[in-house]
């Protein structure tokens, strides 16, 4: 991967998120985008999401992100994607397939899409529309054989969590059958939705334990056909992530009102300002945003994190995390071993049991 | 890898038209050394072989056992990565 500069130097982005919508078929369990959603009169319109897309090539940025909700509820995607493209950005959609016809398909790939990730929530139907909310598994396999007919990149993702976890090894195969480029497997990551469902979604112990060799095995049979790349659960940790890369270091992502955050979920963290792609170019932005100026570099941190070498690597962890799970956004992220905090990640993977499924809007 | 082996880009990793470094689904490559030259060769055709002996045009002078294990080791790493198929 690219090597990062050290942390006191301004970095250079590397990825743009759009989140082009937050209209959505489905209402993931797990969804990660706030509880307030934007509405769909408040979306940025296609021009500047197109000069957006210009400035972010010009700033070095390798690749686009769409997503949403669903890009596809964007009736301006084909146009989109083609300024991306022209402009030099490598363009990748997150979607759920709900919706997405032949033709559609064949418009984006001539306007330049090059790789499309779909997610998979359970392989078993019922289940898997449980958790998506919709009936959206039946679609989302039948998309498959479609997609084939594309000069695409194709990833599978399977979100796992505590229902699902233990089926692991059958769900890998039904994901071998649809003869992905590349399968990912993430944990759900529990901002926003799926925060709400935490304790319902939270796999144990045992259960992760359980599933890091069905996932080496995996990988080892699937060499050199399907690659395989696994996230593994930050809870479970006794060092956090880097973050995003590090917080304004590698990514931006623009909310569907045109809003610049540092990370998904950084609308969270109270005091924030986040500037309008309306009002700043990206690059006046990514150098000056207060938002992003916040936790970028190490001035921001605790003195523990300070003196402490793996600052370098993980930047300090998960704002958005140490924020949810202490109530203060510049503590040490709890995942770490040395946050005075960490026992709260024992407590938390506690499974409780009596607790109802509450699903996004 | 095998010298006859005909190598190709993964689908939907393509070389970044200027700068070396390799796009891939989700994420880039820094591409060091030749690393940018042999890829660029690559096109489901040409053998290992073939990218071995185009490289010994360039590197006149270069010993070819050199060069011949350099081609292999890179595109066996690009291979672990699931960049580059056999
Ligand atoms: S997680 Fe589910 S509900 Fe949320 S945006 Fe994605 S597909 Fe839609
Ligand atoms: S103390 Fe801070 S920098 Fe060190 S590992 Fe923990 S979170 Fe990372």
């Amino acid at each position: 991967m690219l090597t990062s500069s050290p942390i006191s130097s301004l970095p250079k982005p590397l990825s743009l998120i759009a989140e082009v919508t937050h209209r959505c078929p489905l209402h993931c369990l797990y969804c990660s985008n706030p509880l307030e959603l934007k509405r769909a009169e408040d979306e940025l319109p296609t021009a500047d999401w197109k000069r957006v897309f210009e400035q972010a090539a010009s700033l070095g940025i390798l690749h686009l992100h769409l997503t949403g909700g669903e890009p596809l509820a964007r009736k301006d995607l084909a146009e989109l994607i083609d300024t991306a493209h022209r402009a030099g950005l490598y363009v990748n959609m997150i979607t759920s397939g709900v919706g997405l016809t032949r033709e559609r398909l064949g418009e984006l790939v001539e306007a330049g899409l090059e790789h499309l990730q779909l997610s998979f929530q359970d392989l078993d139907e019922t289940t898997a529309n449980h958790i998506a909310g919709t009936r959206a598994h039946a679609i989302k396999l039948a998309l498959v054989p479609v997609l084939k007919e594309f000069p695409l990149a194709f990833t599978v993702n399977l979100v796992v969590h505590r229902m699902n976890l233990d089926r692991l090894e059958s769900f890998i195969g039904l994901a071998e059958e649809l003869e992905p480029d590349r399968l990912e497997i993430a944990h759900v990551q529990y901002y926003g939705w799926a925060l709400k469902n935490r304790s319902l979604l939270m796999p144990t112990q045992e259960q992760v334990d359980r599933s890091l060799p069905v996932i080496e095995a995996a990988k080892a049979r699937l060499k050199g056909k399907i690659h395989l790349e696994s996230v593994f659960p930050d809870y479970f940790g006794s060092f956090p992530k880097a973050c995003v890369g590090g917080w304004g270091r590698q990514m931006m992502l623009i909310d569907p009102t045109g809003q610049a955050l540092p990370c998904h979920s950084a609308a969270i963290i109270p005091g924030l300002r986040f500037d309008k792609v309306q009002d700043h170019d990206l690059g006046w932005i990514w150098e000056s945003s207060a938002a992003f100026q916040r936790f970028r570099g190490d001035s921001w941190m605790p003195e523990t994190c300070l003196a402490c070498p793996r600052k370098e690597k993980d930047f300090g962890g998960c704002r958005c995390q140490a924020f949810l799970l202490t109530g203060d956004a510049q503590a040490i992220d709890p995942v770490c071993r040395y946050s005075p905090d960490h026992h709260l990640l024992t407590e938390l993977r506690l499974p409780s049991d009596d607790v109802l499924p509450i699903w996004r809007g | 890898m095998q010298l006859n082996d005909t190598p190709r880009l993964a689908p939907g990793c393509r070389l970044h038209p200027t700068e070396s470094v390799l796009l891939i689904p989700e994420g880039a490559l820094n591409l060091r050394g030749p690393a940018r030259e042999i890829l660029q060769q690559l096109d489901g055709k040409r053998t290992v072989e073939d990218v071995v002996q185009e490289l010994l045009k360039q590197y006149a002078g270069a010993p070819a056992d050199d060069i011949r294990k350099d081609v292999v080791d890179l595109l066996e790493r690009m291979q672990g990565h699931g960049v580059v198929r056999a």
